[in-house]
C-alpha cells in the first residue's frame, strides 16, 4: 500500500478559504492525526482525500498515481464517519459486507468475510442484530469493520471517538491503534482532542484557520512547538508577553535568559510548560519571586497557581516528584530553566534571518 | 396580622369557575360533534341513498334495495346477462391513478433530492413556488393542458410547423405513434389518449409529491450516501441500496396518498380520456349531476369507490408492515 501525497491542495467555499494550499505526505503504514480546533479545515482536508470534496487547487497522489479526479467510489479508501453513518435498514453483517456486495462478491463469501471482520473488532455473534440494537462503542466497531471490508489502501477516520463517552473513548483509542499497527494500513484520523492524537498517532498535523501549523511526532509537537498556537493548543502552557534584548527577553522588569532569534526590541511571546518550571530549586538563571494563589490537588498531580512578577502562571508537580508542598498565600521562588522557554513571534515580530535578508 | 388576613376571598366566584370547567369538558364533545356532522353525516347520507331507487321520469325515492350494487358488479340483466361496464370503469380509475401517482412520485423523487442539496434560501424559494402552484384549480390546470395538447394548436401544431411530423413519417416512427393511438393519418394527436390523461393527472399531483417527500429527504443523513460512495457504490447503487430503502416508508405513503387522491379525478379524465375509458368518478358525476340523473346509482358507485380506496390503503399498510418486519 503506497503512501499518500498532497501537493498544494486547497479548498475555497465561495469567498471562504477552508484549506490554504497545503503540502503533506502520509507515509505508508503510518497513522497520522489531523489535529486542530473546530473549523480549522481538518475535516475538509480529509473529505478531499476521500474524494467527497473536489479540491479548488492542487493534486493528490497515491504513491505516484494521481487520484485528484478519481471519484470517491473508485478510490478504495475506507472511511469511518463522525456519525458512523451505519445503514439502519441493514443488519450488522450486511453493513460490514456492503462494499463486498457492491463489488459483486457472492452473498456467502461476503457474509463469511463480514463475520471474520466482526471477529477482528470483537463483535462475534452480533452479525444478525439491527444497528439500532447496538451501543455506541459497538456501532463504532461496526463502522471500522465496514470500512476495512474493502481492504482499503488508505483508512480515514473523521472524529471517530466523538460520539463515545470518556472511558470508552480511551479504550477505543488504544484498540484502534493496535488494530492499525496489526493491519499496517496508512491511516489518517481527524480529531480535535490532542490527547487522542498523542495516544494514537505516529505523526500529528496541527491545523489552524485552514493552515498547517506544524507537522511532527507527538513528542516533537509537545516539546518543540513551532509557534504560540501549537504550544497553546497542545497541552498547557504559561505565556508572557515580552521584548527581546541581548541575551534574552524582558518581561516586565525581569530579564529572562532565553534563546530568542529575533531582532533586538521585537515583541515576542515566551511560553513554558507547567511541568518544566520548578519551585525553590536554588540559585540560577530566571528565578522570580511568586505567591501561591491557589492549590489544586488532582491525585496524581499537584497544581500551583502562582502570582509572579511575570504575571500569573501555573506549575504542575507529579506525585513522587521532589518539590516543596506549599499552601495558599505562601511566598516562594519559581525557576524557569532557559532550555524550557519557547520564544515565539507575535504578528508584528519578524524572524532575524528574514529581516536580515531584506 | 398575617398577609392572608388582608385577602378578601370573593365566595361568589365559585359558580363561575364551575361553569368554565363545564365548557372545557364540553369542548371535545363539541369538536367530535362537528367532525361527525361534517364528515360522517354526508357519508351516511350517501350510503343511505345508495340503497334508494330511481323512479323513471322522476327523481328517486328512499328504499332498501341492492339493485344498484347488483347493477355495478354484474349489470341489471343478471342472471340472464352479465356486464362488467362499471367494474371496467373502476379498473380504469385504478389504472390511471396507479400509473399517474407512480410517475409523479418517481419524477418528484430526483427533483426533491436535488432540491434538498440546494442552499436553504433556494430551497425555500422552490418550495414557495411549488406550494403556490397548488392554488391552481384542477379545472384551470386541465384547461392549460387542453390548449397545449389540442389538435389544432399547441404541440401537434408545433410538430407540424417545425417539420417534426414529417421527420417522424420519414423515419417510420409516425406509424409507432399511430399504433399507440398518438397520431391520426395527418399529424400527431394527444387528445384523446391515455398519455394525455396520465400526463395531466401526474402534473396535478406532482407538487403534492414534492411537498410530501421533502421532509423525509431533507432529514436524510448525507453521510449515509457518502459512506456508500467510499465503499465503492456509484450514484445508481447509492440510490438503490441507501436512499430508496431509507425513504421507503414516505415514498410508499406518498404514492398511496396520491393514488387515493387521483381515484377521484374527474375533469382531467373527462377532457383527455377516451369515453370508452372513462372512470368511476366521471360516471358518478353523470349519474348525480349529469344526464343520467340516477342519484342512488351514483351514490352506490361513490360508496364502492370509497371502499376500494379504503381496501387499497389497508392493503398498503399491511404490505408496508410486512416489508418492515422482513
Amino acid at each position: 500500500m503506497p503512501g499518500l501525497v498532497l501537493k498544494g491542495i486547497s479548498k475555497r467555499f465561495g469567498g471562504v478559504t477552508a484549506v490554504e494550499p497545503t503540502d503533506l505526505t502520509f507515509a505508508e503504514g503510518e497513522l497520522t492525526a489531523l489535529l486542530g480546533p473546530s473549523g480549522c479545515g481538518k475535516t475538509t482536508l480529509l473529505r478531499m482525500i476521500a474524494g467527497l470534496e473536489a479540491p479548488t487547487l492542487g493534486a493528490i497522489f497515491l504513491g505516484s498515481v494521481p487520484i485528484t479526479d478519481r471519484p470517491a467510489h473508485k478510490r478504495k479508501f475506507g472511511m469511518v464517519f463522525q456519525s458512523f453513518a451505519l445503514f439502519p435498514h441493514l443488519s450488522v453483517r450486511d453493513n460490514v459486507a456492503y462494499s463486498l456486495t457492491i463489488a459483486g462478491t457472492s452473498r456467502g463469501e461476503a457474509a463469511t468475510k463480514a463475520d471474520s471482520l466482526l471477529d477482528l473488532v470483537q463483535l462475534s455473534g452480533l452479525g444478525d442484530r439491527r444497528i439500532g440494537a447496538l451501543s455506541g462503542g459497538q456501532r463504532q466497531r461496526v463502522a471500522i469493520a465496514r470500512a476495512l471490508a474493502q481492504e482499503p489502501d488508505v483508512f480515514l477516520l473523521d472524529e471517530p471517538m466523538s460520539a463515545l463517552d470518556a472511558k470508552l473513548r480511551e479504550d477505543m483509542q488504544v484498540e484502534l491503534r493496535l488494530l492499525q499497527q496489526r493491519l499496517g494500513i496508512t491511516t489518517i484520523v481527524v480529531t480535535h482532542d490532542q490527547r487522542e492524537a498523542m495516544t494514537m498517532a505516529d505523526r500529528i498535523v496541527v491545523m489552524s484557520n485552514g493552515r498547517v501549523e506544524q507537522v511532527g511526532s507527538p513528542q516533537d509537537i509537545y516539546h518543540r512547538p513551532e509557534n504560540a498556537f501549537v504550544a497553546d493548543f497542545i497541552g498547557k502552557a504559561n505565556f508572557f508577553d515580552g521584548v527581546t534584548e541581548p541575551g534574552g527577553v524582558r518581561v516586565g522588569d525581569t530579564l529572562l535568559t532565553a534563546e530568542a532569534n529575533f531582532l533586538e526590541g521585537s515583541p515576542v511571546k515566551v511560553a513554558i510548560r507547567p511541568e518544566r518550571a520548578g519551585i525553590n530549586e536554588g540559585p540560577g538563571p530566571n528565578v522570580v519571586p511568586a505567591t501561591v494563589t491557589f492549590v489544586r490537588d488532582l491525585g496524581p498531580m499537584r497544581e500551583y497557581h502562582l502570582d509572579t512578577g511575570l504575571g500569573p502562571m501555573v506549575i504542575e508537580y507529579a506525585v513522587g516528584e521532589k518539590g516543596e508542598v506549599l499552601t495558599k498565600g505562601e511566598t516562594t521562588e519559581v525557576r524557569l530553566p532557559p532550555e524550557a522557554l519557547h520564544v515565539f513571534a507575535v504578528p508584528r515580530a519578524a524572524p532575524a534571518q528574514k529581516v536580515a535578508a531584506e | 396580622m398575617s398577609v392572608a388576613d388582608g385577602i378578601d376571598v370573593p365566595l361568589g366566584d365559585r359558580p363561575a369557575a364551575a361553569t368554565r370547567l363545564n365548557w372545557s369538558k364540553l369542548l371535545p364533545w363539541g369538536f367530535a360533534g362537528l367532525v361527525f356532522a361534517l364528515c360522517l353525516v354526508p357519508f351516511f347520507l350517501v350510503l343511505a341513498i345508495s340503497f334508494g331507487r330511481k323512479v323513471e321520469g322522476a327523481a328517486w325515492v328512499w328504499d332498501f334495495t341492492f339493485e344498484n350494487y347488483q347493477r355495478f358488479f354484474v349489470g341489471t340483466l343478471w342472471p340472464d346477462e352479465v356486464t362488467f361496464l362499471y367494474i371496467g370503469q373502476l379498473g380504469y380509475s385504478f389504472w390511471y391513478a396507479v400509473i399517474a401517482s407512480c410517475i409523479a412520485v418517481l419524477t418528484a423523487l430526483p427533483f426533491t433530492l436535488l432540491l434538498t442539496r440546494l442552499r436553504r434560501s433556494a430551497q425555500a424559494a422552490w418550495l414557495v413556488f411549488i406550494l403556490s402552484s397548488l392554488s391552481l384549480s384542477e379545472v384551470f390546470i386541465v384547461m392549460g393542458w387542453d390548449i397545449l395538447l389540442s389538435n389544432n394548436s399547441g404541440l401537434p401544431a408545433l410538430f407540424k410547423s417545425t417539420g417534426l411530423t414529417q421527420w417522424l413519417k420519414d423515419t417510420g416512427h409516425f406509424q409507432t405513434l399511430r399504433d399507440w393511438g398518438l397520431a391520426n393519418p395527418r399529424n400527431v394527436k394527444f387528445k384523446t389518449s391515455d398519455f394525455a390523461t396520465i400526463l395531466t393527472m401526474s402534473y396535478l399531483v406532482w407538487p403534492y409529491a414534492v411537498i410530501l417527500l421533502y421532509p423525509a429527504l431533507s432529514r436524510m443523513d448525507p453521510s449515509h450516501s457518502e459512506a456508500a460512495r467510499t465503499m465503492g457504490a456509484n450514484n445508481w447503487q447509492v440510490l438503490r441500496t441507501v436512499i430508496l430503502p431509507s425513504v421507503r416508508l414516505p415514498l410508499f405513503g406518498t404514492t398511496l396518498l396520491l393514488f387515493v387522491f387521483l381515484l377521484g379525478t374527474y375533469v382531467a379524465v373527462t377532457v383527455f380520456a377516451d369515453p370508452a375509458k372513462h372512470t368511476t368518478a366521471v360516471a358518478i358525476y353523470q349519474n348525480v349531476r349529469g344526464a343520467n340523473l340516477n342519484a342512488p346509482f351514483g351514490a352506490t358507485m361513490a360508496v364502492i369507490l370509497l371502499v376500494s380506496a379504503g381496501i387499497c390503503l389497508t392493503l398498503g399498510h399491511m404490505l408496508n408492515r410486512w416489508a418492515a418486519a422482513r
